[in-house]
Protein backbone atom coordinates (compact mmCIF):
# COMPACT_ATOMS: atom_id res chain seq x y z
CA UNK A 1 0.00 0.00 0.00
CA UNK A 2 1.64 3.64 -0.82
CA UNK A 3 0.59 5.79 1.89
CA UNK A 4 -0.37 9.06 0.86
CA UNK A 5 2.88 10.78 2.11
CA UNK A 6 5.14 8.33 0.58
CA UNK A 7 6.62 9.04 -3.08
CA UNK A 8 4.67 6.91 -5.63
CA UNK A 9 8.13 5.94 -7.29
CA UNK A 10 11.64 4.72 -5.53
CA UNK A 11 15.02 6.53 -6.09
CA UNK A 12 16.44 9.62 -5.54
CA UNK A 13 14.92 11.59 -8.07
CA UNK A 14 10.62 10.67 -6.47
CA UNK A 15 10.47 13.23 -3.77
CA UNK A 16 12.12 16.50 -6.08
CA UNK A 17 9.77 15.56 -8.92
CA UNK A 18 6.63 15.53 -6.57
CA UNK A 19 7.91 18.50 -4.49
CA UNK A 20 8.11 20.36 -7.26
CA UNK A 21 5.03 19.94 -8.71
CA UNK A 22 4.06 21.44 -5.29
CA UNK A 23 6.14 24.24 -5.53
CA UNK A 24 5.34 24.51 -9.12
CA UNK A 25 1.45 24.79 -7.95
CA UNK A 26 2.16 27.42 -4.97
CA UNK A 27 4.58 29.52 -7.26
CA UNK A 28 1.65 29.54 -9.96
CA UNK A 29 -0.91 30.18 -6.87
CA UNK A 30 1.21 33.00 -5.60
CA UNK A 31 1.72 34.37 -9.71
CA UNK A 32 -2.03 34.48 -9.40
CA UNK A 33 -2.42 36.57 -6.28
CA UNK A 34 0.02 39.09 -7.16
CA UNK A 35 -0.78 39.55 -10.70
CA UNK A 36 -4.07 39.71 -8.96
CA UNK A 37 -3.53 42.75 -6.78
CA UNK A 38 -0.82 44.41 -9.05
CA UNK A 39 -4.37 44.63 -11.33
CA UNK A 40 -6.14 46.21 -8.49
CA UNK A 41 -3.67 48.73 -8.23
CA UNK A 42 -3.32 49.60 -12.08
CA UNK A 43 -6.83 50.05 -12.45
CA UNK A 44 -7.00 52.20 -9.61
CA UNK A 45 -4.01 54.63 -10.75
CA UNK A 46 -5.88 55.02 -14.12
CA UNK A 47 -9.32 55.40 -12.90
CA UNK A 48 -9.14 57.13 -9.10
CA UNK A 49 -11.73 54.64 -9.05
CA UNK A 50 -12.26 51.09 -6.59
CA UNK A 51 -12.17 48.41 -9.50
CA UNK A 52 -15.34 45.83 -9.75
CA UNK A 53 -14.18 42.06 -9.29
CA UNK A 54 -15.01 42.45 -13.14
CA UNK A 55 -12.87 44.51 -14.20
CA UNK A 56 -9.92 42.79 -11.64
CA UNK A 57 -10.19 40.13 -13.51
CA UNK A 58 -10.01 40.83 -17.13
CA UNK A 59 -6.75 43.44 -16.56
CA UNK A 60 -5.30 40.12 -14.55
CA UNK A 61 -6.41 37.65 -17.12
CA UNK A 62 -8.44 35.79 -14.98
CA UNK A 63 -11.74 34.61 -14.04
CA UNK A 64 -14.12 35.91 -11.62
CA UNK A 65 -13.66 32.87 -9.68
CA UNK A 66 -10.66 32.78 -9.58
CA UNK A 67 -10.20 36.20 -7.13
CA UNK A 68 -12.66 34.65 -4.64
CA UNK A 69 -10.47 31.32 -4.85
CA UNK A 70 -7.87 33.77 -3.45
CA UNK A 71 -9.56 36.73 -1.52
CA UNK A 72 -13.07 35.64 0.12
CA UNK A 73 -14.30 39.01 -0.91
CA UNK A 74 -13.36 42.36 -2.38
CA UNK A 75 -12.60 43.60 1.15
CA UNK A 76 -10.09 40.90 1.72
CA UNK A 77 -8.07 41.52 -1.49
CA UNK A 78 -8.34 45.17 -0.11
CA UNK A 79 -6.64 44.41 2.97
CA UNK A 80 -4.03 42.16 0.51
CA UNK A 81 -3.23 45.33 -1.76
CA UNK A 82 -2.74 47.39 1.24
CA UNK A 83 0.05 45.02 2.43
CA UNK A 84 1.57 44.75 -0.96
CA UNK A 85 1.65 48.42 -0.84
CA UNK A 86 3.41 48.72 2.46
CA UNK A 87 5.90 46.05 1.46
CA UNK A 88 6.67 48.45 -1.77
CA UNK A 89 6.95 51.67 -0.02
CA UNK A 90 8.99 50.29 2.81
CA UNK A 91 11.44 48.42 0.45
CA UNK A 92 11.39 51.57 -2.17
CA UNK A 93 11.78 54.10 0.79
CA UNK A 94 14.55 53.48 2.42
CA UNK A 95 16.42 56.10 5.36
CA UNK A 96 18.72 58.35 3.70
CA UNK A 97 20.57 61.48 4.98
CA UNK A 98 19.82 60.44 8.95
CA UNK A 99 23.22 61.95 9.95
CA UNK A 100 23.42 65.15 7.39
CA UNK A 101 22.77 68.53 8.45
CA UNK A 102 19.35 69.91 8.98
CA UNK A 103 18.61 71.17 5.87
CA UNK A 104 19.82 67.81 3.72
CA UNK A 105 17.22 66.28 6.26
CA UNK A 106 14.61 68.37 5.30
CA UNK A 107 14.67 68.05 1.57
CA UNK A 108 15.70 64.35 1.80
CA UNK A 109 12.31 63.68 3.83
CA UNK A 110 10.31 65.85 1.62
CA UNK A 111 11.65 64.06 -1.84
CA UNK A 112 10.69 60.91 -0.54
CA UNK A 113 7.30 61.86 0.84
CA UNK A 114 6.55 63.50 -2.25
CA UNK A 115 7.14 60.76 -4.58
CA UNK A 116 5.55 58.62 -2.24
CA UNK A 117 2.33 60.61 -2.11
CA UNK A 118 2.70 60.81 -6.45
CA UNK A 119 2.86 57.45 -6.22
CA UNK A 120 0.32 55.80 -3.88
CA UNK A 121 -2.40 58.88 -3.74
CA UNK A 122 -5.13 57.62 -5.83
CA UNK A 123 -4.23 54.20 -3.92
CA UNK A 124 -4.59 56.32 -0.58
CA UNK A 125 -7.75 57.41 -1.69
CA UNK A 126 -9.42 54.33 -2.49
CA UNK A 127 -8.32 52.10 0.31
CA UNK A 128 -9.13 54.70 2.81
CA UNK A 129 -12.41 56.16 1.52
CA UNK A 130 -14.85 53.46 2.80
CA UNK A 131 -13.32 51.69 5.96
CA UNK A 132 -16.45 51.92 7.88
CA UNK A 133 -16.91 47.04 7.66
CA UNK A 134 -13.28 46.93 7.65
CA UNK A 135 -11.46 46.92 11.22
CA UNK A 136 -8.21 45.39 8.89
CA UNK A 137 -8.01 47.49 6.70
CA UNK A 138 -8.86 50.28 9.16
CA UNK A 139 -5.87 48.86 11.45
CA UNK A 140 -3.64 49.32 8.07
CA UNK A 141 -4.34 52.49 7.63
CA UNK A 142 -3.66 53.36 11.01
CA UNK A 143 -0.25 51.63 10.29
CA UNK A 144 0.89 53.44 7.16
CA UNK A 145 0.02 56.94 9.33
CA UNK A 146 2.08 55.30 12.22
CA UNK A 147 5.33 54.76 9.88
CA UNK A 148 5.28 58.34 8.14
CA UNK A 149 4.99 59.57 11.66
CA UNK A 150 8.21 57.27 12.74
CA UNK A 151 9.91 57.79 9.91
CA UNK A 152 9.78 61.98 10.48
CA UNK A 153 11.23 61.40 14.44
CA UNK A 154 14.03 59.32 13.21
CA UNK A 155 14.52 62.05 10.45
CA UNK A 156 14.54 65.29 12.90
CA UNK A 157 15.43 63.50 16.27
CA UNK A 158 18.15 66.12 16.68
CA UNK A 159 15.86 69.01 16.68
CA UNK A 160 13.26 67.14 18.31
CA UNK A 161 15.41 66.16 21.27
CA UNK A 162 15.95 69.24 22.44
CA UNK A 163 11.95 70.25 23.08
CA UNK A 164 10.02 68.63 26.35
CA UNK A 165 7.50 65.80 25.39
CA UNK A 166 4.20 67.63 24.69
CA UNK A 167 6.08 70.65 22.38
CA UNK A 168 7.48 67.43 20.59
CA UNK A 169 3.64 65.50 20.70
CA UNK A 170 2.39 69.16 18.83
CA UNK A 171 5.32 69.49 16.78
CA UNK A 172 4.86 65.64 15.29
CA UNK A 173 1.02 66.72 15.21
CA UNK A 174 1.61 69.68 12.85
CA UNK A 175 3.97 67.66 10.57
CA UNK A 176 1.81 65.07 10.21
CA UNK A 177 -1.12 67.14 9.17
CA UNK A 178 1.39 69.24 7.10
CA UNK A 179 2.69 66.09 5.41
CA UNK A 180 -0.47 64.31 4.89
CA UNK A 181 -1.37 62.62 1.03
CA UNK A 182 -4.28 65.21 0.72
CA UNK A 183 -2.32 67.77 1.86
CA UNK A 184 -0.05 66.90 -1.27
CA UNK A 185 -2.72 66.59 -3.49
CA UNK A 186 -4.17 69.83 -2.68
CA UNK A 187 -0.59 71.52 -3.94
CA UNK A 188 -0.80 69.64 -7.77
CA UNK A 189 -4.11 69.74 -8.12
CA UNK A 190 -6.12 72.52 -6.54
CA UNK A 191 -2.98 75.09 -6.41
CA UNK A 192 -1.59 73.51 -9.60
CA UNK A 193 2.16 73.68 -8.11
CA UNK A 194 4.75 71.17 -10.11
CA UNK A 195 6.87 68.56 -7.76
CA UNK A 196 9.62 71.26 -6.76
CA UNK A 197 7.23 73.97 -6.09
CA UNK A 198 5.75 71.99 -3.80
CA UNK A 199 8.33 70.13 -1.91
CA UNK A 200 9.57 74.14 -1.83
CA UNK A 201 6.51 74.64 0.40
CA UNK A 202 7.00 71.49 3.04
CA UNK A 203 10.97 72.36 3.18
CA UNK A 204 10.21 75.95 4.34
CA UNK A 205 7.37 74.74 6.86
CA UNK A 206 9.08 72.25 8.38
CA UNK A 207 12.05 74.32 8.74
CA UNK A 208 10.06 76.61 10.11
CA UNK A 209 8.26 74.17 12.25
CA UNK A 210 11.07 72.14 13.56
CA UNK A 211 12.97 73.31 16.65
CA UNK A 212 16.56 74.66 16.37
CA UNK A 213 19.38 71.95 15.84
CA UNK A 214 21.19 71.63 18.02
CA UNK A 215 25.20 72.63 17.98
CA UNK B 1 -25.09 60.65 3.06
CA UNK B 2 -28.96 60.16 3.75
CA UNK B 3 -31.97 59.18 1.58
CA UNK B 4 -34.07 60.48 0.27
CA UNK B 5 -37.02 58.77 2.40
CA UNK B 6 -34.73 59.55 5.65
CA UNK B 7 -34.62 63.24 4.80
CA UNK B 8 -37.93 63.17 3.78
CA UNK B 9 -39.29 61.73 6.98
CA UNK B 10 -36.87 64.12 9.45
CA UNK B 11 -37.99 67.14 8.11
CA UNK B 12 -42.07 65.35 8.26
CA UNK B 13 -42.65 65.72 4.20
CA UNK B 14 -43.08 63.42 1.89
CA UNK B 15 -39.96 62.03 -0.55
CA UNK B 16 -42.45 64.21 -3.42
CA UNK B 17 -42.45 67.14 -1.52
CA UNK B 18 -38.03 67.05 -1.42
CA UNK B 19 -38.28 66.19 -5.48
CA UNK B 20 -40.78 68.99 -6.06
CA UNK B 21 -38.16 71.81 -4.47
CA UNK B 22 -35.06 69.74 -5.57
CA UNK B 23 -34.62 68.33 -8.94
CA UNK B 24 -32.17 65.62 -7.74
CA UNK B 25 -30.38 64.41 -4.79
CA UNK B 26 -27.22 66.37 -6.32
CA UNK B 27 -29.15 69.71 -6.50
CA UNK B 28 -30.29 69.25 -2.67
CA UNK B 29 -26.19 68.34 -1.67
CA UNK B 30 -25.43 71.50 -3.23
CA UNK B 31 -28.19 73.41 -1.49
CA UNK B 32 -27.32 72.00 2.06
CA UNK B 33 -23.45 73.08 1.29
CA UNK B 34 -24.81 76.45 0.29
CA UNK B 35 -26.51 76.66 3.23
CA UNK B 36 -24.13 75.14 5.80
CA UNK B 37 -21.11 77.77 4.01
CA UNK B 38 -23.42 80.58 4.88
CA UNK B 39 -24.06 79.58 8.57
CA UNK B 40 -20.42 78.93 9.01
CA UNK B 41 -19.53 82.49 8.02
CA UNK B 42 -22.59 83.91 10.00
CA UNK B 43 -21.30 82.07 13.14
CA UNK B 44 -17.78 82.35 12.79
CA UNK B 45 -17.42 86.58 12.16
CA UNK B 46 -13.87 87.28 12.25
CA UNK B 47 -12.81 88.35 15.80
CA UNK B 48 -9.74 89.98 17.53
CA UNK B 49 -8.34 91.16 14.06
CA UNK B 50 -6.46 94.19 15.28
CA UNK B 51 -5.33 91.93 18.41
CA UNK B 52 -1.97 91.32 19.68
CA UNK B 53 -0.42 87.99 18.04
CA UNK B 54 -1.75 86.05 20.89
CA UNK B 55 -5.21 87.31 20.77
CA UNK B 56 -4.90 86.76 16.88
CA UNK B 57 -3.89 83.37 17.02
CA UNK B 58 -6.60 82.09 20.02
CA UNK B 59 -8.86 83.84 18.08
CA UNK B 60 -8.76 82.44 14.45
CA UNK B 61 -7.97 78.84 16.20
CA UNK B 62 -11.52 78.58 18.25
CA UNK B 63 -13.13 79.97 15.62
CA UNK B 64 -11.92 77.51 13.03
CA UNK B 65 -11.95 74.71 15.30
CA UNK B 66 -15.78 75.17 16.42
CA UNK B 67 -16.57 75.51 12.22
CA UNK B 68 -14.48 71.90 11.93
CA UNK B 69 -16.25 70.49 14.71
CA UNK B 70 -19.55 71.32 13.38
CA UNK B 71 -18.94 71.02 9.69
CA UNK B 72 -16.95 67.88 9.35
CA UNK B 73 -19.26 65.53 8.87
CA UNK B 74 -20.93 67.88 5.81
CA UNK B 75 -17.56 68.16 4.81
CA UNK B 76 -16.87 64.54 4.32
CA UNK B 77 -19.91 63.95 2.43
CA UNK B 78 -19.16 67.20 0.26
CA UNK B 79 -15.75 65.71 -0.80
CA UNK B 80 -17.04 62.13 -1.40
CA UNK B 81 -19.29 63.27 -3.80
CA UNK B 82 -17.37 66.17 -5.30
CA UNK B 83 -15.51 63.89 -7.73
CA UNK B 84 -19.08 62.54 -8.80
CA UNK B 85 -21.02 65.60 -9.46
CA UNK B 86 -20.87 66.37 -13.13
CA UNK B 87 -21.82 69.90 -12.57
CA UNK B 88 -19.16 70.58 -10.34
CA UNK B 89 -21.18 73.07 -8.24
CA UNK B 90 -20.09 70.16 -5.05
CA UNK B 91 -16.28 71.15 -6.19
CA UNK B 92 -17.06 74.53 -6.58
CA UNK B 93 -18.39 74.76 -3.22
CA UNK B 94 -15.35 73.10 -2.17
CA UNK B 95 -12.96 75.73 -3.59
CA UNK B 96 -14.90 78.28 -2.13
CA UNK B 97 -15.26 77.09 1.82
CA UNK B 98 -11.06 76.68 1.06
CA UNK B 99 -11.08 80.25 -0.08
CA UNK B 100 -12.81 81.13 2.96
CA UNK B 101 -10.58 79.67 5.17
CA UNK B 102 -7.70 81.06 3.47
CA UNK B 103 -9.14 84.36 3.13
CA UNK B 104 -9.91 84.50 7.32
CA UNK B 105 -6.14 83.57 7.71
CA UNK B 106 -4.76 86.35 5.57
CA UNK B 107 -7.01 89.45 7.52
CA UNK B 108 -5.82 87.14 11.00
CA UNK B 109 -2.62 87.63 10.14
CA UNK B 110 -2.11 90.32 8.03
CA UNK B 111 0.46 91.90 9.94
CA UNK B 112 3.08 88.90 9.85
CA UNK B 113 2.30 88.21 6.05
CA UNK B 114 2.88 91.25 5.02
CA UNK B 115 6.55 91.30 5.83
CA UNK B 116 6.95 88.55 3.50
CA UNK B 117 7.36 88.85 -0.16
CA UNK B 118 4.45 87.56 -2.49
CA UNK B 119 5.71 83.92 -3.20
CA UNK B 120 6.41 83.21 0.24
CA UNK B 121 3.34 84.51 1.44
CA UNK B 122 1.84 81.99 -0.64
CA UNK B 123 3.99 79.13 0.38
CA UNK B 124 2.92 79.80 3.83
CA UNK B 125 -0.64 79.82 3.23
CA UNK B 126 -0.66 76.52 1.49
CA UNK B 127 1.40 75.37 4.78
CA UNK B 128 -1.51 77.12 7.23
CA UNK B 129 -4.18 75.65 4.97
CA UNK B 130 -3.05 72.20 5.34
CA UNK B 131 -2.43 72.63 8.80
CA UNK B 132 -5.46 73.88 10.14
CA UNK B 133 -7.61 71.31 7.06
CA UNK B 134 -10.71 69.71 8.81
CA UNK B 135 -9.50 66.28 8.31
CA UNK B 136 -5.96 67.14 10.54
CA UNK B 137 -8.58 68.60 13.57
CA UNK B 138 -10.41 65.23 13.07
CA UNK B 139 -7.38 63.49 13.14
CA UNK B 140 -6.65 65.36 16.71
CA UNK B 141 -10.06 64.80 17.82
CA UNK B 142 -11.23 61.33 16.90
CA UNK B 143 -7.63 59.01 16.60
CA UNK B 144 -5.08 60.74 18.99
CA UNK B 145 -7.92 61.64 21.68
CA UNK B 146 -7.48 65.08 22.12
CA UNK B 147 -9.71 67.63 23.70
CA UNK B 148 -11.12 70.32 22.01
CA UNK B 149 -8.28 72.97 24.17
CA UNK B 150 -5.54 70.49 23.55
CA UNK B 151 -6.36 70.27 19.69
CA UNK B 152 -6.23 74.03 19.69
CA UNK B 153 -2.92 74.34 21.80
CA UNK B 154 -1.49 72.05 18.67
CA UNK B 155 -2.15 74.85 16.16
CA UNK B 156 -1.36 77.86 17.76
CA UNK B 157 1.86 76.18 18.92
CA UNK B 158 2.32 75.49 15.07
CA UNK B 159 1.25 78.25 13.55
CA UNK B 160 2.96 80.64 15.79
CA UNK B 161 6.00 78.94 15.04
CA UNK B 162 5.07 78.83 10.81
CA UNK B 163 4.46 82.59 11.21
CA UNK B 164 7.25 85.01 10.51
CA UNK B 165 8.15 87.92 13.59
CA UNK B 166 5.45 90.25 13.93
CA UNK B 167 6.59 93.60 12.51
CA UNK B 168 7.23 96.28 15.68
CA UNK B 169 5.15 98.89 14.20
CA UNK B 170 2.41 96.50 14.27
CA UNK B 171 2.79 95.43 17.86
CA UNK B 172 3.13 99.39 18.90
CA UNK B 173 -0.15 99.67 16.96
CA UNK B 174 -2.43 96.67 18.28
CA UNK B 175 -0.93 97.35 22.26
CA UNK B 176 -1.87 100.98 21.61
Amino acid sequence: MTMPDTPILGGDGAAPARDGRIDGRRLRSERTRRLIIEAYIALVRETGQMPTAAQIAERAGYSVRSIFERFPDLTALRVAVTDHAIAEARASGALRDLDADRLTRIMSQVDQRGRGCERWLPLWRVLSSDLSDAPDLQQRIQMIRQLSVMRMEMMFRPELSTVADAVRKKTMLALEALMDFESWARMRELYGLSFEEASAVWVKAIDRLLPPTPA
Amino acid sequence: MPTAVQIAERAGYSVRSIFERFPDLNALRVAATDYSLAQALALAPPRGADGDRETRLRSQVTTRAHTCERGIALWRVLLQFADQDETGQLKQRVARGRETTVGRMELMYRPELSSLPEAERHQLLIALEALTDMESWARMREQHGLSFDEACEVWIHAIDRLLPATPAAMKASAAA
